[in-house]
Order: structure tokens, then C-alpha cells, then sequence
């Protein structure tokens, strides 16, 4: 149970990171974006080529590997900006679908759907199962230190700027603040966080391949946050953990299920999960923890 | 040039099928300024309604279509009552996303019903007209012409009747509406029930092309919201250029990139034409 | 540290109960694949614990879902090893899930049978824990050329699905006909679209006297529809992967009619085969499900043989059951009752003869060669 356990956690600690990257562009920002895998598919084909092919060490492959999907996400907001909500939703969906079809056919790149295969795990002086435990503390520091630099973002005046931008980009605009410049660095360094998680996603598995835009993936993302309370980095987390939850414990529901067929078996899960998510946001509609906001109460109104 | 022109009739033909759960989907938005992305599971749920329809009861093509259409836009309803009627008040992402989970819901519920077997509808197998060397395939015709039916029977509804006239209000202005009188709630539904009973029809359509599996409505539903995008959200004449356009564009594209980037090509091509017209071709939102 | 360490103390404690598991895929790409993987493995354990397990231990199977999905795989592989303590994993259909899950299985002294197309599968370091049950798909291509060469048309088109197959697939069937002088040209296609007339209008254009479909049953069922829509009058051939009784149902057999497929076989008629027939009531049977039938006997027959559940001992014992000199066996009753006996055995499956090279990798295979008559498979 142990190791498993241990496998799961990493896995959340790497959708976490999805998750607060998502939170820092739509959740505080306002930009939806339901392209977030290939940003994330992104950060791991470049950090598994660099270390493969350079030879350069994991760690430097990761920040690199950040760093190039953070440049990416600055060029991507130059695109996306002038469309509204609804536009950069079904836009966004469409341009992970692009970088899928990409990193399958561009086979001399990223070996198509054959995917790239015994990636480089860091060498971090044990192997075996200590090496997945050591390996999930580090995905686990990488949380708490992004989460840290997202809440002092979110708090520091560029929050407030971004928060601003969300309720009305109009306003802020004619408040003198430079919309664009403020939009492509949400996108940048949310890139780079999305990117970070896809790194050490490859390095993790040793493996990728274009399976990395599994649509359900970017679902639970999103669910993820909503679920955790959209604008806050502790619920983008704690939504993960929730999400996860779910997702995995119908696992163990299906071993107790008898008299199906293995395809209903599978459907049924399926089916469960998607709809405790329902019911979850028509319960918690704004999330287990909402967003902190300040809340100015008027003394004349106060009876 | 004589494969230009039959790329060009394929990309028409494809762009019209397109268009009906397009115009499906604009439809919806244009009343509830929604999202549904659950469309892709009620193309599903036609093109098995249909099969059951043809295959399971013996019925002609034309009653599978209708039953499609009235199975597809009832479990549209239900469920968007059941599922994301009550998400409305928290904003329209929200119910947008609330909308996949959904999908997966219904999709999954095919799935337990049928399985995941690939099946094909009852219908003869005809060999394609040549007409000097463009083949057109008789089913084709046939699918493109109820395509066109009842792109037109939609058009007259919201036209030239009063529930429809009703409708159009509500989607221009839902507060005045309600002065006049209109329940905004039960155009909603009609709203609903048209859109994915035109999902419905599509799935049919597909099935009667190709086959069906549970996977379906996800097989095509990126090139139905890059149509209904690129005609612009809520617009329905906006849902059939578009449709047309990514039809025409899926196919050309084949003449001078590899066929395994097609799909790709769509949406890049939307993308280029978003940068031009923020708000799709006919949009006005 | 110790926590994670204790897994392996664990299963070495249950040694006495005989524990294996699979990793299907029941949705996604694999989805039309799995189910029937997973009835068959589990038909097969039910016999052999209705006639007494193995040693009389009774044989416990657990499948998980691996939705055709990495993510999925590594947690499902892990539960199967962490908690229901599996000895093995079979199944394995697509390289994106055996890819991740093979060094986790090496890493915990599992047995991986899987039927995982890619190359490099069988090239990591996976100390011996690694078997394929499938014929190296460069093989199959090199069987389709050679069919395609004694047909002896001019040209020859391929129409690939974008998948871990397609590219070895491509190479043996081109380096096979090219140097004959037999024109060779293949397109490769996204098969998760719905409309693939550009795909085909391409191919018949080229005019070729054999049409290769090398895709799955889903697309290539309205692949093969267009084609007839079309009036395609030549040869058309389709892998075993494609031509299944699925794709038959699903095209008809107005289209059907005269369709080859050439596919890898353990011999036509093969008693495993022909056993596999009874216990399934199908006549035709699709590589997986010969492949899953192998899987299990051979998992089933390792742990006999050695007397012991665990990865290590399976790993040991997969060749020792493919004795050359031993009494020839095509299903795990027989075998299990000859090796209670003390007897050697010879077990040649329903896919495939089963003999391993060191790496994993089916020594070699024979292909046998279909042809579509009545909606029917029928020896061409």
C-alpha cells in the first residue's frame, strides 16, 4: 500500500502544480485557459530532450525546461488577449489539441506516439522505492515553494493589478495600467509553473508521449480549483488532494462491484466520478475555500 | 485541379454535417450565454439512438433521425436540468466545465449501455456517382440534404413562429423579454432541447457515414466548437460559414500539408482568423 | 526508507498464495480491445480454481483499468503490485502504458507480459522481467510485403494510423518490396477523426494494385467503407490488428468480401487455437485475445512449474515451460496436471509458439494468410 500511496502523492504533488498555475492565470487573472496540458506537455519534452540529448543534468533540464514554457506562454498571451471568456475557452482547448497532433507527428523530434522512452531520473544517491519516496518529497517542496511565491504574487500589488484585470481589464486599462504587459507575464511565469510540473512529470515516469493530453487530465485541473475555491492557492491544493481522492478511491469502489462486465466495470467508474464532481460544485459552488478578499463593511449600514 | 474540386465538394459536404451540431451549440449559447461541452456525449447519444432505432427495431434511416433527435434533445434537457441548471448563478465557465464532467457522465452511460464495440447502421452500401471523375457517394447526398432539411426547419421555427420570435428575444435581450412576458426558463429549455436534438441529428448523420462508438461526439467535437467559434458564439448563420469553412478547411489543407496534421490545421486556422475577427466571422456578442 | 522497503517483505510472505493481475484497457484508444482480454483471463482462472488451483492454491486475479493512459497505468501497476501483491502483469496493450510500468515492475521483481508493440520496450534495462507476447511488428510487415510480392502487382499503398505500430510496421513492408521492384508509397493518418476521404482520395489516387490498411478496427471500418464507396477495384489486405471480426461486422460483408489479412499465427488450426475456440465459442479470434490466452497459461504454467508465486520465479520458469524435448500442451489443465506429475513440458500457444529470446522477444513467428468470404475469415 506504501509505494502506491507514495505514487499517488506525486502524482498530486505534480497536478498541484497544475493546478496553481491555472489558479494564477484564471483564477486570479480571469484568463481561462483550457489549453493548460500542452504548456505542461511542453515543459516535460523539453526538459527529457535537454537531458537526453545534451546530456545536461536533470535539474538544470527542469529549470530549462520551465523556463522555455514560461517564453512559450509569453508569446502564446500575444494571441489570445483580445478574445473574450467564452472565445479563449473553446481557443484554448483547440490549441492543445494542435500541440497533441504536433508532438505526434513531428517524429523526429518527439518519436511520436511511440513517446520518448527511459528518460534520465535524477541522481539523487538511492535507488529502489527510497528513490520514489526522496523524489515525492522534492515534488512536495516544489509545492510549498511556489505555493509560498503565488501567495506573495497574489498579495503584492501585481495581484492586485490581476484582480483588477479579471473584474474588468476596461477599468484597469483606464486606470493607466499596461494590460498587456500585465497579461503576458501572468502567462509567462504560469507557464512556468505549468511547465515545471511537466518536468518532473517526465523525470518521474522516465516516460513521455502524447498521452500527456489526456482530456480528463485538464478536467480534473479545472475541477480541481473550482473545487478547492477558484483565486486561492491553498485551495488549488486542497482541491488537488480532493479530486484525487475521488478519482482514486472509485479504484478500490470497482474491486467491490460483482456481475459486470469488465467495459461496464470501467464505465461505471467513469460515471461516478464525473458525477460526484457535479454534485460537489452544486454543493460547494464556490469552493471549500473561497477567495480572501477584503471585505469593506459600511458602518452606516451596520443596524 | 480536378482534385481541388472534389476536395471541394467532400469539404462542403463535411461542413454541412458540422454545421448542425455547430448551429446546435450556438443555439445554446445564443439563449444561456453557455458553453455546453457535454454536446460531444449527446452526438453519442443520437448516433445510438439511432442504431437502436434502425438496427434494433427495424426502422427506415429518416424515423432513426427523428428519434435521434427527440431522444438526444430530452437527454439535453435532463440532464442540463439535473447537472448544471443549478451551477448557473456562478458564472459561465463554471457551468462550461461543470459541462465536461458531465460529458463524461453521459458518455459513460452509452458505454455501460452498449459497450465499447465499434457498430454500423443498416444501410445498403452504395458505390459513389462519378460525374466527370468527382465522386459523390449517394449516402453523402443524402446526409448533406437532411443536413440541409433541417438546418432549414430550424431557421423557419425561429423565423416565422412565435415561440421562435420568442426565443430570438429572449437571446437578444433576456430582461426585456421578461417584461413582454417570456419565460426566459422555458426558452431556455426549448433552447436546450433544439440544440442537442440537432447534436442528435448529427450523430446519426455520422453513424450513417461511418460507424458508431461510444467515442463519437469526441471524434468531431473540436471541429464543431472551431465552426461555431469561427462563425461566432451564439450566432446560428454564423455556425454554418464557419462549418462550411472548417469542412473546406480540413480538406484543402490535405493538398499541401501531411493528412495526419489536419486536424491541427483547423484550429490554426481559426486561430489566424480570431486575431482578425475577435468575435468569429458573424458574431456580434 | 523501511516503509517503502517493506512491499517486497510483504509479498515474499504470501508466497503461499498465488496472486497475478492485468493491466486492460476498458476506455480510450484501447477500449474496444480490453474487455474481452479480461473475460478471457478470468474464464481461465475460474477453471483452474474449479479444478483445484495450482498446488492446491487458489489462483487470485485482479485487473486494473489502464484507460489506454500513462497516468493511469503507474497507479493502476502500482496498486496491482502494492496491494493485491501480484506476482505478474499481463495485458499491457499499448506501448504508452508498458513504457512507465516496465521499470516499475523490473524495479519490484515482477513478471510484465505484454503485448506492447514498441521497439524500445524490449531494449531497457528490465533484467530478464520483460515478454511479449506479440510478433515484432516489423515482421508483420515484412509477411504483408512478402504476401504482396507473390500477389505480384506493380504498386502497393499503406494507409497507416498514427500509433506506436505504424513506423516499424512501415519499414518492414517497405524494405521488403521496394528492392523487388514493387512501388511503395503509405500515408499516416490521425485515426481519431471520423472523415478520412482526403486519406483515401490520396491513396486511389496513386492508382495502386494492393491497398494496405494498417490501422485499428474503429478507423479503418470507415476507411474501408469509403474505399468501396469509391469502387476500388484491386487487391486490399489489412493487418491482424485491423481485420478482426469487429471490423467485419462493422463494414458488412457486401465490403468485406474479399478482403486479406495476413496475421501472425501459431500454425492455422493449432491445437491452442482450436482450444481457444471452444472456450470463447468464437471462430475467429483477434491476436489480442490469442495473446491474452498465452499470457495467462504461460503465467499460470511458470508458477507451477516452479512451485512458487513469485516475479523472480515466473521469470525463471517462462522458458523452462517451452521445453523443446518436453510433451507438447496447449492449455494450463493439462499442463498443470503433466508438471504435478513430474513431467516436462512443451507449451506452444494460441498467438504464438511462445519461445523467448533473451531480451523478451518472440524468437520467431509464422503468419497465416485470410481471406474475407461471407463476412467470414477463410484460409487464402
Amino acid at each position: 500500500m506504501i509505494s502506491y500511496l507514495v505514487a499517488l502523492l506525486t502524482f498530486g504533488a505534480i497536478y498541484a502544480l497544475l493546478a496553481l498555475g491555472l489558479n494564477l492565470m484564471w483564477g486570479i487573472a480571469g484568463m481561462v485557459n483550457l489549453g493548460i496540458l500542452g504548456y505542461y506537455a511542453l515543459g516535460g519534452y523539453s526538459s527529457a530532450l535537454l537531458t537526453m540529448h545534451l546530456g545536461i543534468p536533470v535539474w538544470l533540464g527542469v529549470i530549462a525546461g520551465a523556463l522555455i514554457t514560461a517564453l512559450f506562454g509569453a508569446a502564446t498571451c500575444i494571441g489570445l488577449v483580445k478574445l473574450r471568456d467564452d472565445y479563449l475557452a473553446i481557443v484554448t482547448l483547440g490549441f492543445a489539441e494542435v500541440m497533441r497532433n504536433i508532438a505526434e507527428n513531428f517524429v523526429s523530434l518527439t518519436n511520436g506516439t511511440d513517446g520518448l522512452a527511459q528518460i534520465p531520473r535524477p541522481r539523487l544517491g538511492v535507488t529502489g522505492s527510497d528513490f520514489n519516496v526522496v523524489y515525492l518529497v522534492i515534488c512536495v517542496m516544489v509545492v510549498l515553494v511556489v505555493l509560498a511565491a503565488m501567495e506573495r504574487l497574489r498579495a503584492a500589488p501585481f495581484g492586485r493589478v490581476l484582480r483588477a484585470l479579471r473584474a474588468d481589464p476596461m477599468v484597469a486599462a483606464s486606470a493607466g495600467k499596461n494590460v498587456l504587459g500585465f497579461q503576458v507575464r501572468t502567462l509567462a511565469v504560469g507557464g512556468f509553473v505549468l511547465g515545471l510540473g511537466g518536468a518532473l512529470y517526465a523525470h518521474y515516469l522516465t516516460y513521455i508521449s502524447p498521452e500527456v493530453f489526456q482530456p480528463q487530465l485538464m478536467i480534473y485541473v479545472f475541477l480541481a480549483l473550482i473545487l478547492g475555491g477558484r483565486g486561492n492557492n491553498y485551495g488549488a491544493v486542497l482541491g488537488t488532494v480532493l479530486v484525487l481522492a475521488i478519482v482514486e478511491g472509485t479504484r478500490f469502489l470497482a474491486d467491490l462491484v460483482h456481475g459486470l462486465d469488465a467495459v461496464q466495470i470501467g464505465a461505471l467508474r467513469a460515471f461516478v466520478i464525473g458525477v460526484a464532481f457535479i454534485v460537489v460544485l452544486q454543493k460547494r459552488p464556490h469552493g471549500l475555500l473561497p477567495e480572501p478578499r477584503r471585505i469593506y463593511t459600511d458602518p452606516a449600514a451596520r443596524s | 485541379m480536378l482534385q481541388v474540386f472534389q476536395l471541394l465538394v467532400n469539404g462542403v459536404m463535411a461542413g454541412a454535417i458540422l454545421a448542425v451540431p455547430a448551429i446546435g451549440f450556438n443555439i445554446v449559447f445564443a439563449v444561456l450565454q453557455i458553453s455546453n461541452f457535454s454536446i460531444a456525449a449527446l452526438i453519442a447519444v443520437g448516433a445510438y439512438a439511432g442504431y437502436t432505432a434502425n438496427v434494433l427495431l427495424g426502422l427506415p434511416p429518416l424515423l432513426a433521425i427523428l428519434a435521434a433527435f427527440l431522444i438526444s434533445g430530452a437527454a439535453g434537457v435532463a440532464s442540463d436540468r439535473l447537472a448544471l441548471r443549478p451551477l448557473r448563478g456562478y458564472g459561465a465557465i463554471a457551468v462550461a466545465i461543470a459541462s465536461l464532467a458531465l460529458n463524461m457522465v453521459l458518455e459513460n452511460i452509452v458505454r455501460f449501455i452498449f459497450g465499447n464495440d465499434v457498430r454500423s447502421l443498416d444501410v445498403p452500401m452504395m458505390r459513389d456517382w462519378i460525374f466527370e471523375g468527382i465522386h459523390v457517394g449517394p449516402q453523402a447526398v443524402f446526409n448533406f440534404l437532411v443536413a440541409i432539411a433541417a438546418m432549414v426547419a430550424l431557421f423557419s421555427l425561429l423565423s416565422f413562429t412565435t415561440v421562435g420570435r420568442a426565443m430570438r428575444a429572449v437571446a437578444d435581450n433576456p430582461t426585456l423579454a421578461n417584461i413582454k412576458g417570456i419565460d426566459p426558463e422555458k426558452m431556455a429549455r426549448l433552447a436546450v432541447f433544439l440544440g442537442m436534438g440537432m447534436a442528435g441529428i448529427a450523430g446519426v448523420l455520422l453513424a450513417l457515414d461511418t460507424a458508431v462508438d461510444p467515442t463519437i461526439g469526441m471524434r468531431v467535437v473540436l471541429s464543431v466548437f472551431a465552426a461555431a467559434v469561427l462563425g461566432g458564439l451564439g450566432s446560428i448563420p454564423g455556425a454554418v460559414v464557419g462549418g462550411l469553412l472548417i469542412g473546406l478547411a480540413e480538406q484543402l489543407s490535405t493538398l499541401v500539408v501531411p493528412v495526419a496534421y489536419s486536424s491541427a490545421i483547423g484550429f490554426a486556422a481559426i486561430i489566424l482568423a480570431l486575431l482578425l475577427f475577435p468575435r468569429g466571422i458573424l458574431g456580434d456578442r | 526508507m523501511t516503509l517503502a522497503a517493506s512491499s517486497g517483505r510483504a509479498r515474499a510472505a504470501m508466497a503461499g498464495s498465488i496472486r497475478i493481475g492485468a493491466l486492460l484497457p476498458l476506455t480510450g484508444a484501447g477500449g474496444p480491445f480490453g474487455p474481452s482480454m479480461a473475460a478471457l483471463h478470468k474464464q481461465i482462472v475460474d477453471q483452474v480454481n474449479a479444478a483445484g488451483g495450482i498446488e492446491g492454491q487458489r489462483v487470485e486475479y485482479s485487473f486494473e483499468d489502464d484507460q489506454t493512459n500513462p497516468d493511469a497505468a503507474v497507479l493502476g501497476v502500482r496498486k496491482l503490485i502494492d496491494v493485491n501483491k501480484v506476482c505478474a502483469v499481463m495485458g499491457l496493450w499499448s506501448s504508452g502504458v508498458a513504457a512507465p510500468t516496465l521499470p516499475i515492475c523490473a524495479e519490484n521483481k515482477v513478471v510484465m507480459v505484454a503485448i506492447a508493440a514498441s521497439d524500445s520496450l524490449a531494449l531497457q534495462k528490465h533484467d530478464g522481467y520483460f515478454f511479449r507476447s506479440n510478433v515484432d511488428v516489423g515482421q508483420q510487415g515484412e509477411a504483408i510485403g512478402n504476401w504482396a510480392l507473390k500477389q505480384g502487382g506493380k504498386s502497393l499503398f499503406g494507409l497507416l494510423a498514427q500509433n506506436p505500430f505504424s513506423e516499424p510496421m512501415r519499414l518492414g513492408l517497405v524494405n521488403t518490396i521496394q528492392p523487388k521492384g514493387m512501388k511503395a508509397e503509405t500515408i499516416v493518418y490521425d485515426g481519431r477523426r471520423t472523415d478520412f476521404r482526403a486519406e483515401v482520395g490520396q491513396a486511389l489516387q496513386a492508382k495502386p494494385d494492393i491497398l494496405f490498411l494498417g490501422g485499428y478496427p474503429q478507423d479503418s471500418i470507415i476507411i474501408m467503407k469509403e474505399v468501396f464507396r469509391a469502387g476500388y477495384g484491386g487487391k486490399i489486405v489489412g493487418t491482424g490488428t485491423c481485420v478482426t471480426q469487429q471490423f467485419l461486422d462493422g463494414v458488412g460483408k457486401q465490403v468485406s468480401e474479399g478482403i486479406y489479412t495476413v496475421r501472425p499465427s501459431s500454425a492455422v488450426g493449432s491445437p491452442a487455437y482450436k482450444n481457444l475456440q471452444k472456450l470463447t465459442g468464437k471462430t475467429d479470434l483477434d491476436t489480442n485475445v490469442c495473446q491474452s490466452y498465452d499470457q495467462i497459461n504461460l503465467v499460470l504454467l511458470a508458477i507451477a512449474q516452479a512451485k512458487q508465486a513469485t516475479g523472480t520465479a515466473v521469470r525463471d520458469n517462462m522458458r523452462k515451460i517451452g521445453d523443446p524435448n518436453g510433451e507438447k500442451v496447449d492449455n494450463v489443465l493439462d499442463g498443470l496436471k503433466l508438471i504435478a506429475a513430474g513431467k516436462s513440458i512443451n507449451y506452444e500457444g494460441a498467438a504464438s509458439p511462445c519461445k523467448f529470446t533473451p531480451t523478451g522477444n518472440l524468437v520467431s513467428a509464422i503468419f497465416e494468410t485470410l481471406r474475407v468470404a461471407d463476412g467470414k475469415l477463410t484460409p487464402g
